[in-house]
């Protein structure tokens, strides 16, 4: 998708004028780009991992929406997707893997495991993945349709529109 | 039109006449259920009963499908059968020659956790062990390498007994990022 002058106009604040030239501000091209191509770092533990598999093949096509290149390394994605149950003794990997992710980065917890522990209220589960790394986006549902997880894409991506920090920056700013 | 036949007794299975031949000390009883036979040996001679159930070229269970326990600790009926043992562990065996189960159970109690280790007869018990001593507490003698397989290292207690609460003790809650990152 090349960049059109419409894109730009359509961004926030830009301006153009009459001819060729476009004046905008260095932030919204950047996040301009960002959403357009999170790369996702797939932790699929469980059965919500399968949702996720059907929603980057084919049918479902996460590419549509620039999230299709998928990376096994932490280091080069900026999207966690956590998709099943997180036990306690998983936790300590999650988090390592959360914090070789560079910033900026996002996080979504999908599916009622990942957010709250679901129907597994037992020794071994964290109940919320939230209590230990920060989730941007939580999906509802046991396991999320793939539609789900896409709006939770896109919900991602009107973040970095709207120009907010991700949730695992936040507290940096705020001190 | 078939009563005849139904009413007629099954040949005893050859397990059975084979144990009752040469461990009858070591049966404590004798079952069937759903077609798999079913019995429960004295722990001293476990590992002996074992033994002979796999090297026996007749018998040859050679495959050893799984090992486990079982807590009885809320079940009076099961305790009272076998003296008030809590633990039951429990191997599941196949024999690829006369293509049949068994089901060897062996009464484990509260106060003494120790039971012979198996993986000197089949290696594949190695892990099968560690399980269920991760979870129920029964401390194999002899196993090469008795350590927890599921939970984390630093866990204290085995979940599956049936006195352990179902959310826990708390770690869930407090458990700590160094220290099980070390
Ligand atoms: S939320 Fe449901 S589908 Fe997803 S990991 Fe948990 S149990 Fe599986």
């Amino acid at each position: 998708m090349g960049l059109t002058n419409t894109d730009i106009q359509n961004a926030q604040g830009a301006e153009q004028t009459d001819g060729n030239i476009i004046t905008t501000t260095i932030d919204k091209v950047i996040n301009w780009g960002r959403k357009n191509s999170l790369w996702p770092m797939p932790f699929g533990t469980a059965c919500c991992a399968i949702e996720m598999m059907a929603t980057l093949a084919s049918k479902f096509d996460l590419s549509r929406f620039g999230s299709e290149a998928i990376r096994f390394s932490p280091r080069q994605s900026d999207l966690l997707i956590v998709s099943g149950r997180i036990s306690i003794k998983m936790m300590p990997v999650l988090k390592r893997i959360y914090d070789q992710m560079p910033d900026p980065k996002w996080v979504i917890s999908m599916g009622a495991c990942a957010s709250c522990g679901g129907v597994f209220d037992t020794y071994t589960l964290i109940q919320g993945v939230d209590q230990f790394i920060p989730v941007d986006v939580y999906i509802p549902g046991c396991p999320p349709r793939p539609e789900d997880l896409i709006d939770a894409v896109l919900q991602v991506q009107q973040k970095i529109t709207s120009g907010a920090s991700p949730k695992g920056v936040e507290h940096l700013l705020e001190t | 039109m078939n009563e005849e036949k139904e009413i007629e007794e099954q040949p005893k299975p050859l397990v059975l006449q084979k144990l009752e031949e040469h461990h009858a000390d070591a049966l404590l009883s004798k079952d069937e259920t759903r077609g798999t036979v079913v019995v429960v040996i004295r722990k001293e001679q476990a590992y002996a009963v074992l033994e002979y159930l796999k090297t026996d070229p007749e018998l040859a269970y050679t495959f050893l499908v799984d090992v486990t326990a079982v807590d009885n600790s809320q079940m009076e009926s099961e305790l009272m059968q076998f003296d008030y043992a809590r633990f039951m562990v429990v191997y599941q065996l196949y024999s690829y020659q006369g293509q049949c189960r068994l089901r060897v159970k062996v009464p484990v109690h509260e106060n003494d956790l120790n039971t012979p280790s198996v993986t000197g007869l089949w290696q594949g018990a190695n892990w099968l062990e560690r399980e269920t001593y991760d979870m129920f507490g029964i401390n194999f003698e002899g196993h090469p390498d008795l350590r927890r397989i599921l939970m984390p290292d630093d866990f204290e207690g085995h979940p599956l007994q049936k006195d352990y609460p179902l959310r826990g003790r708390g770690e869930r809650e407090s458990f700590n990022f160094d220290k099980q990152n070390a």
